[in-house]
């Protein structure tokens, strides 16, 4: 036995074949859960929803007509559709950069030695965890017409009895249910703001420069991984905005049935469009190809944002090495 | 004057010993206040909601600020008027039943992803990161007409099957965990013979804690808070809190009852802050070492 030991190279290799081999068994059986549900729940239905696309289903007949491309001709050509997108994306010109901006400001602000921050901390990441149901309910009876305290704020000022959730005020109601969530990016910001190694922003310092030059120079270029993660993130959610929309406006005792025809003009965001397609026209088949153009439009943007962040985010170690104990 | 601070400095918040602003500095004054102004006006809309929970119809559009009786009972009309016990319920059950399974399942799969060498790994974990960016609403309807044809329309298996396939953010946030410890941890297991399932459940399950109740926190979340899934797939008897909140306090016509709704938000929201106050510091700590940043 001893003689052989140097040469002992074979054997061991293919051991570490016969362990790798059992290794990726057993890769694929830890990872089978999500592997089988994504296959079932994400990949099936969004291939059944592009085929669905090509048809002009009406959601019960069995037969589903084949109509080519109409469908999409008719998203790219409608009026009504265009004018949700618009809409849609005004919205998120406006939340993204306000989200984003606002909560690393609140960060930089919660990450000083303030007295009594991790009072404001909580405060501030609170209403972030209010479910959107919670926060449009809230919101629509600070701004009820009659009873609301908005109003009961203006009559201090002689102003009457606004009518916030109908017309084109709608829309600043839901930008104000979107903004309040504004502290929802602070934890990872400041998680990553605590990983601004402090020599280099004392090296500023001693070069003479500022605070500001030091957020520009050192902090930003750190944090800009994050920067460009929690702006992906925002977009995304941004984009698909309908809840608040949908219970802001006045319900009606049918339930949801005619909710649609509620909602002011002002916030006929895209997925209000999509949802009125399927269930209130039962177009299946133009429903469908909304929402794919709606995911080529997410994957689009997506892009245009990673293409624009190339330039300027910085990776100093490999984002996906393992973190350090923070 | 005794400060608590100044007599336990943090010793992880101890930077250079270059002489550091006093802490009554013009700047501290300015970021204090500003930090003040901002919590009050995002607490405001609290504080809104409870006056107007406790407010008497009678008061309704009255301008004066608190009502001069507090009408309690407006939160036993809350839970009266629709039938608020049984939706909590529901939604308590599947929020727990989800959460559970979805904290479970992701665990395992980064445990998978992080520890785990095997072909396709980078192109399952690339289409691990592209479906989080795929948003929820779009595979919804599709993913509704396929249970309508399973026959799972009206019942809680969609929600078994969604928390069985774990969540991408919860398993991202496992793998970058889990990716953190050193290799010899599950050697030395391996030498002793352990299998692989033996190393996860005694080894890193474990070690997990605070990412485990993460997960659970932001699962119950979704699903407490998620009005559309519910709204498509459950009807009247079996629907959860979310959809009887908003959309049961009307009267007639449509006409809603303000305060009966802010009575409703409040109690509905209860479990929401608690579970999050309960969980904080797990929470941010759970965040902080997932290396999401």
């Amino acid at each position: 036995m001893r003689p052989h030991r140097p040469r002992g190279a074979e054997p061991a290799g293919r051991r570490r074949l016969g362990r790798s081999r059992s290794e990726a068994l057993a890769f694929y059986g830890f990872v089978s859960p999500w592997v089988i549900g994504t296959a079932l729940l994400t990949l099936f239905p969004v291939g059944y929803a592009v085929y669905l696309s090509f048809t002009a289903w009406d959601g019960i007949s069995p037969v589903k007509p084949w109509v080519g491309l109409d469908n999409y001709h008719e998203v790219l050509t409608s009026g009504d559709t265009m004018a949700s997108l618009t809409k849609t994306l005004l919205l998120v010109a406006i939340i993204v950069p306000t989200t984003i901006i606002g909560s690393l400001l609140l960060a930089v602000l919660l990450n000083e030695k303030v007295r009594g921050r991790t009072v404001f901390r909580t405060l501030i990441y609170i209403p972030a965890i209010v479910p959107p149901v919670a926060a449009s309910l809230i919101w629509k009876v600070a701004f009820d017409q009659n009873s609301g305290a908005v109003n009961r704020f203006l009559r201090m000022f002689g102003v009457t009895a606004v009518s916030w959730l109908t017309g084109s005020r709608a829309f600043v109601v839901l930008i104000v249910v979107l903004l309040w969530s504004i502290g929802a990016g602070i934890i990872i910001f400041l998680a990553a703001l605590q990983t601004v190694p402090a020599e280099q922003l004392e090296a500023v310092k001693l070069d003479g420069g500022g605070p500001l030059t030091a957020f520009r120079h050192v902090t930003l270029p750190v944090i800009s991984p994050v920067l460009l993660f929690q702006t992906v993130l925002v977009t995304i959610t941004t984009l698909q905005t309908f809840v608040p929309v949908l219970l802001l406006s006045p319900l009606s005792d049918h339930g949801m049935q005619d909710v649609y025809t509620n909602i002011p003009n002002a916030n006929r965001v895209y997925m209000v469009d999509v949802y009125q397609q399927f269930f209130a026209y039962s177009r299946y088949g133009y429903g469908s190809a909304m929402l794919t153009v709606f995911f080529l439009v997410i994957v689009a943007l997506t892009a245009v944002i990673f293409k624009v962040a190339g330039r300027t985010v910085f990776y100093a170690v490999d984002p996906n090495a393992p973190a350090k104990e923070g | 004057m005794r400060t608590p601070e100044t007599a336990t400095p943090a010793p992880a918040a101890e930077t250079a010993p270059a002489p550091r602003p006093s802490r009554r500095s013009p700047r501290r004054v300015v970021v204090f206040l500003t930090l003040l102004l901002v919590s009050v006006l995002l607490a405001l809309p609290f504080v809104t909601l409870l006056i107007s929970s406790l407010r008497p119809a009678s008061q309704m559009s009255s301008d004066t600020w608190l009502p001069s009786v507090l009408r309690w009972q407006n939160y036993a009309d809350a839970v009266k008027i629709i039938p608020f016990w049984k939706f909590a319920r529901n939604s308590l059950v599947l929020s727990v039943v989800n959460a559970a399974l979805t904290t479970l399942s992701s665990a395992i799969v980064g445990y998978g992803f992080a520890r785990l060498r095997a072909p396709g790994k980078s192109l399952l974990f690339g289409l691990l990161i592209a479906t989080m960016m795929v948003p929820q609403i779009v595979t919804l309807i599709p993913t509704y007409l396929l249970f309508a044809q399973m026959g799972l329309v009206g019942t809680y298996w969609p929600w078994v099957l969604w928390g069985s396939a774990g969540a991408p953010y919860a398993i991202f946030l496992y793998r970058q965990f889990f990716s953190s410890f050193p290799k010899e941890l599950e050697e030395a297991a391996v030498i002793d013979g352990a299998g692989r399932i033996r190393i996860f459940v005694q080894i890193f399950l474990p070690l997990s804690r605070p990412l485990l109740v993460t997960a659970f926190v932001l699962a119950f979340n979704v699903v407490w808070g998620d009005f559309i899934a519910p709204n498509l797939l459950l009807d009247q008897s079996n629907t959860t809190l979310a959809v009887g909140v908003s959309t049961g306090y009307v009267m007639g016509q449509g006409f809603p009852l303000p305060n009966l709704i802010a009575g409703g938000a409040v109690l509905y929201l209860i479990p929401v802050i608690l579970l999050f106050l309960a969980a904080q510091r797990s929470y941010v700590r759970g965040f902080a070492n997932s290396g999401l940043k």
